[in-house]
């Protein structure tokens, strides 16, 4: 055979065995957001997804019929900027042709993502989104492993009134990004509920020195603080009440309270600090599926990058397994058809299963459609530099600490 | 009513930490004309420069306040010459140049510190961290934190220095000689170059140490330095721009608006009444509050 | 002043553009599709930002509240007015030079820093603004209904990019108005002398620049479908043009548009290809910038084109402010 030829016999099988390697596997996209303000959060996420993608493709790869199906997951950073997020999408569906995707870790991009996924037809399960407003367009492709911030809040909320002494009088704060004041708001209406008077409520911009505001609130001497906002701003917030020398009876902050950094920084001063989570790593859960409880994926993710989980973590290993769950029901192979897709849909619609992270089991109707309605959220509080979960009863590893210990004498 | 004197204390507190932030950026600012867009994250460098420190050595970040000036006054006199060249340019308007120039530094050292650093935050801690003073009589109550008072303090013995230094050196005179007239200082003998290096230098030093200080009041992370180049901004401007005088007055009051919102008015405008009251004064009076800044 | 055909520079942009209008004809690629059009973006602000600082001398830090109170006028138009996508658009225009003449008239008279620094205040102020008003939707943002058509978006932001473009060239480059740009960026005083008012110029030249900035706002969140105050009137869009403007070469049309077809590839591949190293970016783009300022002051098309287009374009009349004032 002269060389020419051999040349296009070798060029054809290659291509060949990549298209056929090519539908060996399920390619998932992932946007994230690895860089920008929102890229602590992003890298977390990532981690989650990655973890899921590990495990899996440990196995052999997901299991449909009698063949296993590895994972490959495909990066767009979405540079916490939700315009970046929609080119991410739209490039790794259109250029890598992915057939599922996972979403980002901030809820303004993923508004911007949800209708390049529904345009295209490709699933969509976010890990961590919590603004209740993802949902409010009812994507048929969008789904969410986490509930929104507002279950969360009420939750954490529920278990402080119940404490004895009973909580009379509370302060309510929340930075203003869309996240925060969601949380900030969710807090206010659940203290409305449960009867507890709300000295003040105040949305105030972004990184600000609070001390002002908070020696002000001192004299009215609130039993609970409740605060909306991200890592930075929980730190000065407690740092800013050491400064003044005023401890509430509770403290409720929400997402960055189970963040190490939180902990590290604030070494005794952050104990006693209530936060809402969905997950922790003492949470009792049990599965079947890659990890049999909250503790076997804990370690695992030890092992795997050296950093303690999360609940952003375990909610977007959560939704791999979602996935998983609901190929493995419709007998999917790679690569997807558009067809194929829809009928996915419908699965994940029915996917009722119990993992690591919890019961997953999305909402089909109502206000949070496709939000995962099947998980209830937790009070934790850190004790000892470690979160453990205080509420609701049934769950509760721990007896509360409470009221907080002044903090001058720690 | 009885708000008013924790709010009035509260605001002179935060006003200290601004002094700091401004008074060098002011000075350079007069001298040199240069308006320094990597305030900021000089402010940064410090502060992460202090948590690391204190990390390894367990000494009290106070005490090694000398340390991250000595650090940072080399580094700011090695980096001054290339900002010289770039003001010495002859090609388009070199202060605006300038400009853009600490703009595309401050990038490099934002991007550096967040390769390095990542993207976290910290908190540097201090013995003065824990105390507090508190005086009650009657209905009025104040309490001060000690190491908000700690910064007080700084910032009070900066300034002092920094008076001290443009009236009574030789180094002084050189610098105020500079800034009235750049040729005739040349002239009568004054050593251009190496008195706009070791300008440039005090600033990139105390404006370090100042990132110190705020890591142990508020906190330390990659991303915050443009927080503090506006509030930079804004005590400069207000305070007249390379008017140095005007700059404790400029930044308490700065520290006073924002405690007023955050106890009387609605907090969520605080940042709205900065920028407004920044952008009107401007407009008003661009020479600043007293009237003397550099037009 | 050439005659309109030999102009060199611009049959050339002309015969570009025309190209540019055939790419979706050959290019179905949806992903291509969507990055030219951000190209074009990005080509429109460099080159309105430059309208102000390269011509005017007085560089724009606040350039993207023209930018957000375009993307926030269409989308609150259609969302909550039900107004049709072109006349929110042109709406959005129109808010962006009102707001340009009541900014201009007291922000104008400072000098450059001054001006700079004023201007960002004021554009923080508006992120302020649309980040506790309700109508906004404060920090969450706004949605809009999602139409996602690539072909429409290339065509519309082309449309307006390129006729912002050529209105510019003929208004900047051909017209006595950039002229007398010119004069005032150089010596206002002695612009007055010549019969200028450097006043109403600079104001001109501000509203010339924030219409169509506006107008690729609204292009922009009508095409994203989703916008919030840190995406719109954030940092992000000025520091951005700024950087291609600068890098580009300013005083002309064609550097900014050099500038950002050059750094949003590099940005894009760098995004695509490399993004486990997207911090190095923020590096990179700052020393380029730093590294411009120092070595090409004049930008990319100071240092490598500038010999070759002046011959084809010199005027052979007399200095510009002579050649102003005459025609004033």
């Amino acid at each position: 055979m002269s060389l020419t030829k051999s040349a296009i016999f070798a060029t054809i099988a290659t291509v060949m065995a990549g298209g056929a390697l090519r539908a060996q596997e399920f390619k998932i996209g992932v946007v994230v957001e690895l860089s920008g303000d929102n890229a602590t959060g992003g890298n977390v996420a990532k981690r989650g997804y990655d973890l899921w993608a590990m495990a899996v493709n440990e196995t052999g790869g997901i299991q449909i019929g009698k063949k296993k199906y590895p994972v490959k997951l495909f990066y767009g950073d979405a540079q916490s900027n939700p315009s970046q997020g929609a080119a991410a999408a739209e490039r790794l569906i259109t250029q890598e042709h992915v057939d599922l995707m996972f979403g980002p870790y901030a809820s303004s991009v993923a508004n911007a993502v949800g209708p390049v996924v529904e345009k295209y037809k490709i699933p969509m399960i976010n890990g961590s989104a919590e603004s209740p407003l993802v949902w409010k367009p009812k994507f048929k492709f969008v789904f969410g492993s986490i509930p929104p911030v507002n279950f969360t809040g009420a939750a954490c909320i529920d278990t402080l009134a119940h404490l004895s002494p009973a909580p009379k009088t509370a302060v309510v704060f929340g930075s203003n990004d869309t996240f925060s004041s969601s949380t900030a708001t969710a807090f206010n209406e659940a203290l409305i509920k449960q009867g507890i008077k709300v000295l003040k409520f105040n949305i105030v911009p972004e990184g600000q020195d609070l001390t002002p505001l908070l020696s002000a609130m001192k004299g009215l001497r609130p039993d609970l603080i409740c605060f909306g906002g991200h890592d930075e701003e929980l730190i000065n917030l407690v740092k800013d009440l050491h400064q003044i020398d005023y401890t509430p009876k509770a403290l409720l902050m929400h997402y960055g309270v189970t963040e190490p950094a939180f902990a590290e920084a604030l070494k005794g001063d952050a104990n006693q600090v209530f936060g809402g989570a969905v997950w922790t790593e003492t949470t009792k859960t049990s599965s079947k599926i890659l990890w049999k409880d909250s503790q076997t994926y804990a370690a695992a993710s030890l092992k795997a990058f050296k950093v303690a989980a999360d609940y952003t973590q375990g909610g977007c290993s959560a939704a791999g397994i979602a996935f998983q769950v609901a190929l493995q029901k419709i007998n999917a192979t790679p690569p997807l058809s558009e067809a194929k897709r829809e009928e996915l849909v419908k699965a994940l619609e029915a996917v009722d299963v119990e993992t690591f992270y919890g019961r997953i089991k999305f909402a089909t109707d109502g206000d949070y459609f496709h939000a995962n309605s099947g998980i209830s959220s937790l009070t934790v509080q850190i004790q000892n530099g470690v979160v453990k979960a205080v509420g609701p009863a049934k769950v509760a590893e721990v007896p509360t600490q409470y009221p907080m210990t002044p903090w001058a004498k720690r | 009513m009885e708000l008013l004197p924790q709010a009035l204390v509260d605001g002179i507190m935060l006003g200290a930490i601004y002094i700091a932030i401004a008074i060098a950026f002011s000075l350079v600012f007069g001298v040199l004309h240069v308006i320094d867009f990597a305030v900021g994250e000089w402010i940064m460098l410090g502060a992460f420069a202090g948590f690391y420190l204190n990390l390894w050595g367990k000494v009290d970040p106070f005490l090694m306040l000398p340390i991250v000036f000595i650090v940072f006054f080399g580094l700011g006199y090695l980096l001054q010459p290339v900002i010289q060249r770039v003001l010495s340019g002859h090609k388009g308007n070199p202060l605006l140049m300038a400009l853009v120039f600490t703009f595309g530094l401050g990038m490099i050292f934002r991007g550096t510190a967040q390769t390095f650093f990542g993207f976290y935050s910290h908190s540097i801690p201090s013995h003065f961290s824990n105390g507090s003073f508190y005086f009650e009589k009657g209905s009025f109550f104040l309490t001060i934190s000690s190491v908000r008072l700690a910064g007080l303090v700084y910032s009070g013995v900066i300034t002092l220095i920094l008076n001290y230094l443009l009236r009574y050196t030789d180094f002084g005179l050189a610098v105020r000689a500079l800034a009235q007239n750049k040729e005739a200082a040349g002239l009568m003998g004054v050593n251009n170059r190496r008195t706009n290096k070791v300008l440039y230098a005090l600033y990139t030093g105390i404006t370090a140490m100042t990132g110190v200080l705020i890591g142990v009041i508020i906190s330390v992370n990659t991303k915050m330095g443009a927080e503090y180049s506006i509030f930079a901004f804004f005590v400069v401007v207000l305070a007249g721009m390379g008017y140095l005088a005007g700059v404790p007055a400029a930044a308490l009051l700065l520290g006073i608006i924002q405690s007023v919102f955050l106890v009387y008015l609605d907090p969520g405008w605080t940042l709205l009444a900065v920028f407004g009251i920044l952008y009107l004064i401007l407009v008003v009076s661009p020479t600043g509050l007293f009237g003397k800044g550099w037009v | 002043m050439t005659p309109l055909l030999k102009d060199r520079r611009l049959i050339v942009s002309a015969l570009v553009f025309l190209l540019f209008l055939g790419i979706p004809a050959v290019v179905h690629d949806t992903f291509a599709l969507r990055m030219c059009t951000e190209a074009f973006m990005w080509i429109g602000l460099a080159v309105t930002l430059d309208v102000m600082a390269g011509y005017t001398g007085y560089l724009n830090f606040g350039h993207q509240a023209f930018f957000g109170i375009g993307a926030y006028a269409t989308a609150i138009l259609m969302m909550k007015a039900h107004w049709p996508f072109p006349l929110a658009l042109a709406a959005g225009g129109a808010l962006a030079a009102v707001a340009a003449l009541i900014i201009g008239i007291p922000t104008l008279r400072l000098r450059g820093s001054y001006f700079a620094i004023a201007v960002w205040a004021l554009a923080r102020a508006i992120q302020q603004f649309a980040l506790i008003a309700a109508w906004t939707g404060g920090p969450d943002g706004m949605r809009l209904t999602a139409f996602l058509d690539p072909q429409f978006f290339f065509y519309v932001m082309l449309g307006i990019v390129g006729a912002t473009f050529f209105a510019l060239w003929f208004l900047l480059e051909r017209a006595p108005f950039g002229l007398k740009l010119k004069a005032i960026r150089e010596d206002q005083e002695s612009a007055k002398a010549l019969g200028l008012n450097p006043t109403h110029l600079k104001i001109q030249a501000f509203i010339l620049s924030a219409i169509p900035t506006a107008l690729i706002g609204g292009v922009f969140a009508y095409w994203v479908t989703f916008i919030d105050p840190g995406s719109t009137l954030g940092d992000l869009i000025s520091d951005q043009a700024i950087v291609m403007l600068v890098f580009g070469g300013m005083g002309t049309l064609i550097g900014p548009v050099i500038g950002a077809v050059l750094i949003f590839s590099f940005k894009t591949l760098f995004w695509a290809y490399l993004s486990q190293y997207e911090v190095l970016y923020i590096i990179i783009l700052g020393a380029v910038i730093a590294a411009s300022v120092v070595f090409m002051p004049d930008g990319v098309l100071g240092k490598f084109m500038r010999k070759g287009l002046r011959r084809a374009a010199r005027p052979e009349s007399a200095p510009p402010a002579a050649a102003a004032g005459k025609e004033a």
